[in-house]
């Protein structure tokens, strides 16, 4: 038993499942589900269509190269049956599993780094560029409640009543 | 809290004026899409069986091109990947052991129509294709091309999976 991968998105096609495709040449193509044969018949290409791991890997969203995926390869020679091999096998499979998902975690994490603080800019841009639609700019002279509110440390409660002056001329 | 309540009001103002000014291009796309989508349908035919009149390539060294099925001997509906064929022949070389308008048996060993396999999944191939038999089931060349599926020997073929490249 061979488990497969799909030739478009590239997820795992247990036995029993998909439709394999030979071309003319005998080159296999095995699809995990009708979606997938699907797009391959309206020629899309993989890694331009969004949801597949392809895609994910072209653009940097995916770890890429890691030494627990080395383990998942295909192998074209069938390994000799050996009782204590196979103990080990399946007593090493969760903990390189966990390794896998561990530094997935980190790799995500890396890529999000910058996102929060991009996140608040650009909502801090939308925020003074269309304030004029919630409420009229002669009106928010009046009231700069609406406005945000300045980081300014200022000791000194006279300076600050000062400071608020100058912001509204 | 006013400068939270103000930022949500102008990004619901915002994402309805766009999507009032986007609306018709939007709608251009997904009738565009629609139309895509039609004539990949008519691009990609459904495939069926192979019956009366069906040609199909001939994938050994016999001599013959193309044969033309005229009864599949299994099947209401007409044969299917595997089966056996009665079929005439509509083009051959020169000088080949098959001549033109002979009458001729032969495996379906390529089908465009997908056929379910053993455990379940589907197999199908690029074109119709056939390798020609005597009555008694042995292959009249001594070649065959292209990919062949393994169930053949379950259909009693050993001799055409032999001569065969590639197994699929």
């Amino acid at each position: 038993m061979r488990l497969e991968k799909c030739w478009f998105c590239s997820s795992t096609v247990y036995p029993g499942h998909g439709i394999q495709f030979v071309r003319n040449d005998a080159k296999i193509f095995r699809f995990c589900r009708s979606k997938c044969h699907k797009n391959f018949k309206m020629k899309r290409n993989p890694r331009k269509v969004k949801w597949t791991k392809a895609y994910r890997r072209v653009h940097g969203k995916d770890m890429t190269q890691d030494s627990t995926f080395e383990f998942e390869r295909k192998r074209n020679r069938p390994e000799r049956y050996d009782r204590n091999l196979a103990e080990n096998v399946l007593k090493a499979i969760p903990k390189i599993e966990k390794i896998r998902v561990t530094r997935e975690e980190r790799h995500h994490k890396n890529r999000m780094k910058g996102k929060k603080r991009k996140i608040q800019k650009e909502a801090t841009r939308e925020l003074e560029q269309g304030i004029s639609l919630v409420k009229a700019p002669l009106a928010l002279q009046k009231d700069p409640s609406l406005t945000l509110p300045q980081k300014i440390k200022v000791s000194v409660s006279q300076q600050q009543s000062e400071d608020n002056n100058a912001m509204e001329e | 809290m006013a400068a939270s309540f103000a930022s949500r009001c102008s990004r619901v103002s915002r994402s309805l004026f766009g999507g009032l000014s986007n609306n018709s291009p939007g709608l251009f796309t997904t009738s565009h899409e629609m139309t895509c989508s039609n004539s990949f349908s008519q691009l990609q035919q459904q495939r069926t069986f192979i019956q009366m009149r069906t040609v199909l390539k001939v994938a050994d060294n016999s001599g013959a091109k193309k044969v033309m099925c005229i009864q599949a001997l299994k099947g209401k509906k007409g044969a299917r990947l595997g089966d056996t064929i009665v079929a005439s022949v509509k083009e051959a070389h020169p000088n080949g052991k098959v001549k033109k308008g002979k009458v001729v048996y032969g495996v379906v060993v390529r089908a465009a129509m997908q056929r379910g396999r053993c455990d379940g999944s589907e197999v199908k191939f690029d074109d119709n294709a056939v390798v020609l038999v005597d009555k008694q089931g042995q292959p009249i060349g001594t070649r065959v091309f292209g990919p062949v599926p393994h169930e053949l020997r379950q259909k009693k073929h050993v001799k055409i999976l032999t001569l065969a490249g590639h197994i699929a």
